[in-house]
């Protein structure tokens, strides 16, 4: 198994995916279920997320996410990643502000529906 | 078979076998995609299968990669882009270099479905990913340009059908790239291909000058001239020699090592060129000979277009050009001289400054498809620095199509010049970045966006790649960007004295990277430099050539 990022002084781990069907960046939250925001991200020691990936990466078939792995964030609220991809990652295209995902909290299911089509 | 305003001029008109091939990869995609979906394929298995057509998974989404051999659409295909666009996308798709077009926000349970809708219009994914010989990419005057001695569509045409899906080579050491340009100046930065052909007619029927070994990415190397004449009857088995030398000897075992720009560097050119020769020599070349009649029976499939004119057609354009400065100020960058008097070729300009560059919407792709229907025999050709041209217009409609092209935002009267700038998606949307490099091309073209500063200018050419892959061609801009992740932050080297065309150069190297802003900056004092210090007439290049690097290096790093 591939060695995990080790997050520094006042810095977490936190998993993402792309999801299967469409793509979309996924956050593990509680509960083991995949989020589209990172506000929804659960937090992992460098001990703990090792496993978590684990169970997540032998999950992931019944998940329906692919491509899984650690990101290191900054352990604020909202989490907010260290690297510039990760920040893109999290919060969509910088050049296409209307496609950010950071309302994708505020949002109902059904609205995240209807804005994908 | 002449065509006066048909959706057919100018590409390869498809046989109804060619036809049912395609639904029958659609068929199959379709079935690995439900199986897929359903869990019975894991993405190990399932991604040979994917990138097979043309589907990437990228940073926020998949994304589906077009083919558009050598470059040419007609309007009826672009309407249809359009479509898919709007249905499965988020209205808009982005043209590359390659002369493909990318839909970034595609989910993939659609994919069977578009790439269904596309067949309708003879489109495919076909050769766009995956360790094969690629679309092959041509020359976007071909067959209107003045200067051109060759159409050399035909033979892109030949090398697309001798290429797809040939058995022995699907399965190369690395993606392998041809580009065909009959002109005399390269415009398909011939140089840079893993092979590249420039044509030429002569007594004896046409000729071939082959270039092998060019590429850019971690190790950018200028092609060498392989040789200097193939004949025509010659050219497949040339081209089929060259490749199984590399099936055989191309590296397997590193994928950095897999081209064969590096085959070509470790043995030497004499020694490839010797290996190429011994292994025609053992072939059976009756076998690949490409007669004079099948040469004959690809070119019927392409439509011509009929020229005809009013006698006053370019005294028109010349009244036209009078009466409107701005009008005159696009025909002096976005055309090109057709060989028939009355007519001209038109480049559009998908770098309007301040926008995403090579990013087209569904509205403008509908608006571009009409106007060509109208204008221009319903032809649309994609160029490889990421514009669009119409071949053919008749001078005294030109005025129309200009007017045309400012309604949909598509008239920037900068091709050429310093805001036409070639760009990768970069870090915005591609999972290999290192850097965003969409924001700095926007940034940059807005700063010298004013087009009387642009002329004042002249040619100059910014390319820009967001990480080593060199997607957007950096060693090959006058002036180049590359993106450098330093510690997870975005950086940028400058790279200055690259050139794609017949002075085929690859960019030096300025210093340390920059941070955005600061390399915006940077730009604009070499920029200054070069505007204040050259001589009368004199280019980017050749002031460099004069003055040295070491000098626009003081310059660019003056206050940081
Ligand atoms: C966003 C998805 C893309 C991915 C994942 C991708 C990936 C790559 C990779 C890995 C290479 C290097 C291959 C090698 O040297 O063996 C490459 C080369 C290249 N790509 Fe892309 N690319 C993408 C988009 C584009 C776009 C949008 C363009 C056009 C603007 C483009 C044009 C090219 C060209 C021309 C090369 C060849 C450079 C050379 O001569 O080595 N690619 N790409
Ligand atoms: S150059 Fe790098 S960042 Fe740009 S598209 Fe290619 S792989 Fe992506």
């Amino acid at each position: 198994m591939k060695r995990l990022s080790r997050p520094g002084e006042g810095e977490v781990l936190l998993l993402t995916a792309n999801r299967l069907l469409d793509g979309r960046i996924v956050w593990l939250g509680e509960g083991e279920r995949w989020r589209e925001s990172i506000a929804e991200a659960k937090r992992f020691s460098y001990e703990e997320a090792g496993p978590a990936l684990e169970r997540a990466l032998a999950a992931a078939a019944q998940k329906e996410v692919v491509a899984i792995y650690e990101v290191v964030a900054h352990d604020t609220q909202p989490p907010e990643p260290v690297t510039a991809r990760e920040v893109i990652r999290a919060h969509g295209p910088s050049v296409h502000p209307d496609f950010s995902y950071d309302d994708a909290l505020a949002r109902t299911p059904a609205q995240e529906k209807e804005r994908a089509q | 078979m002449t065509q006066s305003n048909s959706h057919s001029v100018g590409h390869y008109q498809y046989e109804e076998r060619d036809r049912a091939f395609l639904q029958e990869r659609i068929n199959e995609f379709e079935g690995q995609v439900r199986r897929r979906l359903a869990g019975e394929l894991s993405e190990e298995e399932f991604k040979p299968f994917r990138l097979m057509n043309g589907v990437y998974l990228q940073l926020h989404a998949y994304m589906l990669r077009v083919a558009i051999p050598y470059g040419v659409l007609d309007s009826r295909q672009l309407h249809k882009l359009a479509d898919v666009a709007a249905k499965y996308d988020r209205n808009y798709g982005h043209f590359t270099t390659r002369q493909n077009i990318q839909f970034n926000w595609i989910a993939l349970q659609d994919m069977p479905a578009i790439l269904r809708e596309l067949a309708e219009v003879d489109m495919h994914a076909i050769q766009t990913s995956g360790n094969c010989i690629r679309n092959v990419t041509s020359d976007e005057f071909a067959g209107a340009a003045k200067d051109e001695l060759m159409d050399p569509r035909i033979y892109a045409e030949i090398v697309r059908q001798w290429s797809t899906l040939h058995p022995e080579f699907t399965f190369l050491p690395r993606k392998f790239k041809i580009a065909i340009s009959g002109s005399p100046e390269d415009r398909v930065a011939a140089r840079f291909h893993d092979i590249g052909l420039l044509a030429r007619p002569s007594e004896h029927g046409p000729l071939f000058r082959l270039f092998v070994g060019g590429g850019l990415g971690r190790t950018p190397v200028v092609g060498q001239e392989l040789f200097d004449s193939v004949r025509e009857e010659d050219l497949i088995a040339t081209l089929e020699a060259v490749l199984r030398v590399y099936n055989a000897f191309g590296r397997r075992d590193n994928l950095y090592k897999a081209r064969i720009k590096i085959l070509v560097q470790t043995i030497g050119l004499e020694a490839f060129r010797k290996a190429v020769e011994e292994e025609l020599s053992r072939m059976d070349c009756a076998a690949y000979r490409l007669t004079p009649e099948h040469v004959a029976q690809i070119r019927a499939r392409f439509a011509v277009p009929d020229l005809q004119a009013p006698a006053d057609a370019a005294s028109l354009f010349e009244q036209h050009k009078q009466a409107d400065p701005a009008f005159a100020r696009w025909v002096a960058s976005n055309t090109h001289p057709h060989h028939h008097d009355s007519y001209i070729c038109a480049v559009i300009s998908l770098k309007t400054p301040g926008a995403i560059p090579g990013d087209v919407t569904a509205e403008q792709m509908h608006g571009l498809a009409d106007l060509s229907a109208r204008y221009a025999f319903g032809e649309v050709r994609v160029t490889h620095l990421q514009n669009l041209v119409f071949g053919h217009v008749r001078k005294d409609q030109l005025y129309d199509v200009w007017q045309g092209l400012q309604k949909l935002d598509l008239a920037a009267p900068n091709v050429g010049l310093i805001s036409d700038i070639v760009s990768c998606p970069g870090l915005d949307y591609c999972n290999l970045a290192n850097a965003r490099s969409l924001p700095l091309a926007q940034k940059l073209g807005a700063r010298f966006g004013d087009a009387a500063l642009q002329a004042e200018i002249g040619a100059l050419s910014i390319h820009m790649s967001g990480c080593i892959n060199a997607c957007g061609h950096h060693h090959v801009g006058n002036i180049g960007l590359l993106g450098v992740d330093k510690r997870g932050a975005e950086t940028y080297q400058i790279l200055l004295g690259g050139d794609g065309g017949e002075n085929a150069a690859i960019g030096g190297i300025l210093g340390p990277s920059f941070a955005e802003d600061e390399a915006v900056e940077a730009v604009a004092r070499i920029v200054e430099f070069y505007l204040a210090q050259r001589q009368k007439g004199e280019s980017f290049a050749a002031m460099l050539k004069r003055c040295g690097l070491k000098a626009f290096k003081e310059v660019a790093y003056e206050t940081v």
